[in-house]
């Protein structure tokens, strides 16, 4: 009992006292204790070894090394800590460490902690620990914390299954610690069986690894195992290649490289192996694998990811954030747009009586008129920011992505191009930078043409604030309408793109859905705020700027809006909007979206002379319901902001691709817009 | 496990990982591992969608990426060449 004093564990009853029958001392007995970061095996380490601890490095590494003494039943146990590692490949320095530790040294005995609540994610070390000369031991710790998560496990039946002991523990109670230890002792005096069930590899499999280990048998270094080599040359490790390969003459080391050649396969053989081996182990002594609230995320997505209810679902989902946003912001915009707006037009307008013409214009036309107008919506998008953070914060937008994803399949869309398309549901830049995943460069150039038709949550956001200056009570009907009239779009020109380019070709994605939560309101309204404040800063700086250069342009030279720059510009454009139902200034509308969506409402506001009067009730006197939906049509079509322009720009490399990419989305933009005036006018909307 | 998780992703769909576990049987954890694995190999890739700065301004930059779902892609053929057999 030579050094027990120095162990916290020295009034506990775990070994047994010296007599006659039990003779001391015994000898000296190595204990790894392995185990992934964060299991619980420091204070393994420490509950055993207390003040015994030396702490140094590894030779030649900059990892720590922990080693301390516990004495039991006239053994002197020497506690090598190794480092934390999630497997034993020589990709980091401490697997390294870990494994060479146990292949030259050959401890008598290692330990294997493991967190009990993420049993699976631990085994896979130990399936790899198996295959090393050691004698292995599994420490399941946090066995309360798993019962707390609703796993049960069996520590026997795991025993019986794995052949290995299996010590329940929860080492920060210091519990199980006094079974470790005997368990230990048991092991190294051969009164505990040991017949460890190791992962497996296919019998075709097998024979190649024995082929494999008779050519490189001979040229093994001491102490390394052969088998082990010879699976971990299999299995692509780099330092145990570069070991035999150094060692082994030219012929030999070609012998060795065709048989890995014809067998590249074999790379997923022998890690499946190791899966299949956990997926046996968890299934035999772990009962409710699953913890609840991931059930009713499972049992939910059932019906939100279902190739026909997602879609009904999110159809409805989008239906109800429309409706939501305008019964609540609608009538709160009409009164900021006839009451406020309005009243300070009229009362700025009585200041402004003694200045000059031109001043009250900008001031009252300009800015009241453009930038005023354009605020008198802040409502609805504040309604719709809400809406819309609500689905992110709950966890439900990576779901109606994905069942984008089946609708596109439906339409015979997929492929590379998926991803890009794919990612455009959350904004437009990311999906035109996705594109890279395509090498071909004709498709690439294709995908990034098509990349922004997909309706981000931005044009959604200014189709929410366009659609009710042209149709008042009606626009949830038109915005819903809207949106799936881009995803058709999206869908004939992605299935076109796909029928040509992609033919034949495949890609699978496998995506990781977020858990459902319960949504935090704090988080909402942090997210409105910051958006609202974002929206806030550009119509103070972008909209204003436009707002102003607008009625200076229609203002100048000549002081009416018929003589004006932009007057003649609009005439001479007339012909070509008169397809769409356009007139001049919903053209330059159209034209001045391009730096910011928002532009067009505040466009719209100054060139119709919005300020005395409330924009919506000016659209609605001159703009017919089938010009109104054609130029909503044009604007969700049409590229959705500058940053996707540039990022364009930064993806073709070629200013020349960037100005026909958005030469085609406006003339596809403008060509649906035609179609639907065409189509609106002979079904009586004109 | 492996090669029977490769033969399901080499059927070209989009999955998810709840969706892969039902079919292979097994629990969605060990299907994320697995997938990990694969990648770490070079037989998939993960794949972030990102603003990279370009949203400055816009009010729905965090709308970015899908509400943050992790997303893998099979490369048919090793993306670095065959390095995958090294095992990074």
């Amino acid at each position: 009992m030579a050094r027990r004093a120095n162990s916290p564990l020295a009034s506990c009853d775990c070994c047994t006292p010296a007599s006659a029958d039990n003779p001391l001392p015994t000898g000296t007995i190595t204990v790894a204790l392995a185990g992934q970061p964060n299991v619980g095996k420091t204070t393994v380490f420490n509950l055993l070894t207390g003040l015994s601890q030396h702490v140094g490095n590894w030779p030649g590494k900059t990892v720590e090394q922990k080693t301390g003494f516990y004495a039991c039943d006239g053994w002197t146990m020497r506690i090598v800590d190794l480092p934390g590692t999630y497997s034993l490949t020589a990709n980091s320095v401490e697997e390294q460490v870990a494994r060479d530790f146990i292949i030259r040294e050959r401890p008598d005995v290692v330990v294997v902690i493991v967190d009990a609540a993420t049993l699976e994610r631990n085994l896979y070390l130990l399936a790899e620990l198996l295959h090393l000369p050691a004698r292995v031991i599994l420490g399941l710790n946090m066995v309360d914390v798993a019962e707390q998560q609703g796993l049960h496990i069996e520590p026997h039946v795991l025993q019986a299954a794995l052949g290995i002991p299996v010590v329940p523990m929860v080492a920060s109670r210091n519990q199980g610690i006094c079974e470790l230890v005997r368990t230990i002792v048991g092991l190294v005096r051969g009164e505990i069986p040991y017949a460890p069930r190791r992962p497996e590899i296919r019998e075709d499999h097998q024979q190649v690894l024995a082929s494999l280990e008779e050519i490189v048998g001979p040229y093994v270094p001491s102490p390394y195992p052969a088998d082990w080599v010879s699976l971990k040359l299999l299995e692509g490790d780099s330092e145990i290649t570069r070991l035999v390969q150094e060692r082994m003459p030219q012929e030999a080391w070609e012998q060795i490289q065709s048989i890995l050649h014809r067998h590249e396969d074999a790379v997923l053989a022998v890690a499946g192996g190791r899966y299949d081996w956990i997926g046996r182990m968890v299934r035999a002594a772990v009962a409710r694998p699953r913890a609840g609230h991931i059930t009713l995320t499972e049992r939910v997505d059932r019906i939100a990811t279902h190739p026909f209810w997602g879609l009904v679902l999110l159809g409805a989902v989008l239906a109800v954030a429309f409706w939501l946003t305008y019964a609540v912001a609608l009538p709160i915009q009409r009164w900021l747009g006839s009451v406020v707006v309005q009243g300070i037009a009229e009362q700025v307008g009585r200041w402004l009586a003694p200045a000059p013409g031109w001043l009250s214009g900008l001031i009252i036309e300009g800015i009241i008129g453009g930038v005023g107008s354009m605020l008198t919506f802040a409502p609805i998008l504040t309604l719709f920011f809400a809406t819309m953070g609500f689905l992110e914060d709950v966890g439900y937008m990576a779901r109606a992505a994905y069942v984008m994803d089946r609708f596109m399949h439906l339409l015979g869309l997929h492929g590379k191009s998926f991803l890009p398309l794919f990612l455009g549901f959350g904004c437009n830049v990311p999906a035109v930078m996705g594109t890279r995943i395509i090498e071909e460069r004709r498709a690439r150039l294709l995908t990034i043409l098509l990349a922004p038709l997909v309706p981000c949550p931005a044009r959604m956001a200014v189709v929410a604030v366009l659609a009710p200056a042209f149709f008042g009570t009606r626009a949830p009907w038109v915005s819903g309408g809207l949106v799936f009239l881009s995803l058709f779009a999206l869908a004939l020109s992605g299935a076109l793109l796909n029928w040509i380019l992609f033919r034949g070709e495949r890609a699978a994605f496998i995506m990781e859905l977020p858990l459902y939560h319960i949504p935090n309101l704090r988080t909402i309204g942090l997210l409105v705020w910051q958006r609202l404040l974002a929206f806030l800063r550009k119509a103070g700086t972008v909209i204003l700027a436009v707002s102003i250069v607008v009625w200076a342009l229609s203002h100048f030279p000549g002081g009416t809006i018929e003589e004006s720059l932009l007057g003649r510009l609009g005439r001479w454009l007339s012909p070509v909007g008169a397809w769409m139902g356009f007139d001049w200034r919903m053209i330059v509308a159209l034209l001045t979206s391009f730096i910011a969506k928002e532009n067009a409402v505040a466009t719209l506001a100054v060139l119709y002379g919005a300020g005395r009067e409330s924009l919506p009730a000016l659209l609605r006197a001159s703009v017919s319901p089938a010009s109104g939906l054609a130029f909503l049509v044009a604007t969700m079509l049409f590229i959705p902001c500058v940053a996707t322009f540039t990022v364009m720009r930064q993806e073709t490399g070629s200013w020349k691709w960037t100005l026909i990419g958005t030469g085609f989305l406006l003339l596809l933009s403008l060509a649906a817009a035609a179609l639907v005036f065409q189509l609106a006018r002979l079904l009586g909307g004109a | 496990m492996l090669e029977r998780l490769m033969s399901l992703l080499r059927e070209g769909k989009t999955r998810t990982v709840p969706e892969l576990a039902r079919e292979l049987g097994v629990t969605p954890t060990l299907v994320e591992m697995m997938l990990e694995e694969l990648a770490s190999r070079g037989f998939l890739y993960a794949l972030q969608g990102s603003c990279a700065g370009h949203c400055e301004g816009c009010p729905l930059q965090n709308a970015c990426a899908a509400g943050g779902t992790r997303i893998w892609s099979i490369s048919f053929a090793p993306p670095d060449g065959g390095e995958g057999r090294t095992g990074k």
